[in-house]
């Protein structure tokens, strides 16, 4: 958790929803979508249970851009099936490699 | 139900339906012009206008290289126009038209006989080219991304029909004179529209976005790939005119230069792209794809040798080498390190995207035998390097040798493009 960037306003509900993420991978690069820095930020309304996710893919050309998109929105209903989930794929700031984890870093040969 | 906005747009990918069927096609190809290269080894000191020889290059061109990269192109013309391909029809039609029309071409030139076989080949390739040209420019329309990327590909997909309308109007010619020359005088021209204009400008865009992507660089540099879009197709044309008006072989240099200026600054930018990238272990695909770029500069260097060494007509084979470099050389190194970087992300999307998150799936590059892909990595450039000597010496030994290794070398391709295609879900 610390060693990641995702910005997010509840730890304890970051921290469940990257046990789903975790599961998550970028097909290509084979690392999954929190170490890969692909997460900005998760903002849960509790109240409303109401989840944003922003997030981005490595390229915005990235053929692997649809099935990663998918499988956050499944791993995120799994993780609260009862709340409303809002995607936000965006490519600014664009993603760059300071933005992996040392995890990640190092699986990529670092 | 959960909602995306996606301002920037989510790349959509080309059902696996349409391109599928592309790869297939020119894995047999290769199959088969390889097959005759080993049956046929002393078209090595013949003529290169013998019967065997068309048959092996239209095979290599259209057969291989055309419809592997027909394939690659419907799926990557999404990724390099930011937007979708207009048709899947007109993508059918096309492969449907090429790939009954390459077969009746092929074996009018293997007969050398120029009658209604080879014409209705000739036909069937110019509608099949026609189709691509019309989804390209329809897809290209209906985008937003008018970029650098979108020129080269819509300028390609014209000089490939250019190369095929000639060609169509050279079979013609051969029995009705329609054109004020002989169909030999125009096959230079038809080759290097072909060569240059189809191959190189279509390699050079493509290869100037996934090169970057697949080695996760963020390297871009949209006035270097104008540079190279521009002196290529200079090049080009100026060849052309310098050909129609019977220029003295030394104005060759000029487009020769330019079009080497050009690839010099594609090698560089892959180089960038390198030496810039994220991801630090390369892999054998990659390797093999950075390779063709240095393969790229071996034909320019057997064209001068020829340009220098062919007034004298003793040098024939040196144009037989161009030709191997090209075909046999780098067009076949791109595609063999390309296929096992997309044809896997094909079949991925299509056996594995829809399965739930939460199990560990394969990664694409799972989906073909590492092993034997570098065996075939390795035996593919000694293979190479042993006809080309063949080619060079006159040897029968060593073009019988590099025939028989490029033949396995191709063997290994296609067992792995097979079970690549064929791959079922595994979890």
């Amino acid at each position: 958790m610390d060693s990641v960037n995702t910005v997010t306003n509840d730890d304890l509900k970051c921290i469940k929803a990257f046990r789903g993420l975790y599961q998550v991978y970028d097909p290509e690069v084979g690392i999954n979508v929190v170490d890969l820095g692909l997460i900005y930020e998760l903002n849960f309304d509790s109240e409303n249970k109401h989840l944003t996710c922003i997030f981005t893919l490595t390229t915005e050309f990235c053929p692997m851009g649809e099935s990663i998109t998918e499988n956050i929105t499944k791993s995120l209903e799994n993780s609260f099936p009862d709340w409303e989930i809002d995607l936000s794929l965006i490519f600014d700031p664009p993603w760059e490699a300071a933005m992996i984890s040392p995890e990640g870093q190092a699986d990529l040969g670092w | 139900m959960p909602r995306l906005s996606a301002p920037g747009g989510l790349q959509t990918t080309t059902s696996y339906k349409v391109v599928l069927p592309f790869y297939t096609y020119g894995t047999f190809a290769l199959l088969v012009a390889v097959g005759l290269l080993l049956g046929h080894t002393n078209i090595a000191k013949a003529h290169h206008f013998h019967p065997v020889t068309l048959s092996i290059t239209h095979l290599m061109a259209l057969g291989w290289g055309t419809m592997i990269i027909l394939g690659a192109s419907h799926q990557l013309l999404p990724v390099l126009i930011k937007g979708k391909l207009a048709s899947n029809f007109l993508a059918y039609l096309s492969f449907g038209f090429m790939g009954i029309g390459i077969p009746f071409l092929v074996w009018g030139f293997y007969h050398f006989q120029f009658d209604w076989k080879i014409q209705l080949g000739a036909v069937l390739i110019n509608i099949g080219v026609l189709s691509y040209v019309i989804n390209v420019f329809k897809s290209i329309f209906e985008s937003d991304g008018r970029e650098v990327h979108a020129w080269f590909m819509a300028t390609a997909a014209i000089w490939l029909f250019s190369t095929t309308f000639l060609g169509l109007l050279l079979v013609f010619n051969f029995t009705r004179s329609w054109l004020p020359s002989h169909s030999l005088a125009y096959l230079t021209l038809h080759a290097h529209m072909g060569i240059v204009g189809w191959f190189l400008l279509m390699v050079t865009g493509v290869g100037s976005r996934l090169i970057p992507m697949f080695l996760i660089s963020k390297y871009s540099n949209k006035k270097l790939l104008w540079w190279i879009f521009s002196l290529i197709n200079i090049g080009l044309i100026s060849f052309i005119v310098f050909r129609s008006f019977h220029t003295a072989s030394t104005a060759y240099y000029i487009s020769i230069i330019l079009t080497l200026i050009g690839i010099v600054i594609f090698g560089y930018y892959c180089f960038k792209a390198r030496k810039t990238r994220i991801r630090k272990n390369v892999d054998y695909q990659m390797k093999l794809s950075l390779l063709s770029i240095l393969q790229m500069l071996l034909p320019i260097l057997a064209l001068i040798v020829v340009l220098l060494l062919l007034p004298s007509q003793t040098h024939e084979n040196l144009v037989l080498l161009y030709g191997f470099c090209i075909f046999f050389g780098w067009i076949t190194a791109i595609i063999f390190g390309m296929t096992f970087k997309t044809l896997p992300f094909i079949v991925w999307n299509k056996v594995y995207s829809d399965m739930a998150h939460g199990v560990k799936l394969p990664a694409p590059k799972d989906l073909f035998n590492d092993k034997v892909f570098r065996v075939m990595l390795y035996l593919y450039p000694i293979a190479f390097v042993i006809f080309g000597l063949g080619i060079i010496l006159k040897n029968d030994f060593l073009l019988k040798t590099g025939a028989t290794a490029l033949l396995l070398a191709a063997l290994l391709y296609i067992y792995n493009s097979l079970i690549t295609i064929f791959h079922k879900a595994k979890i």
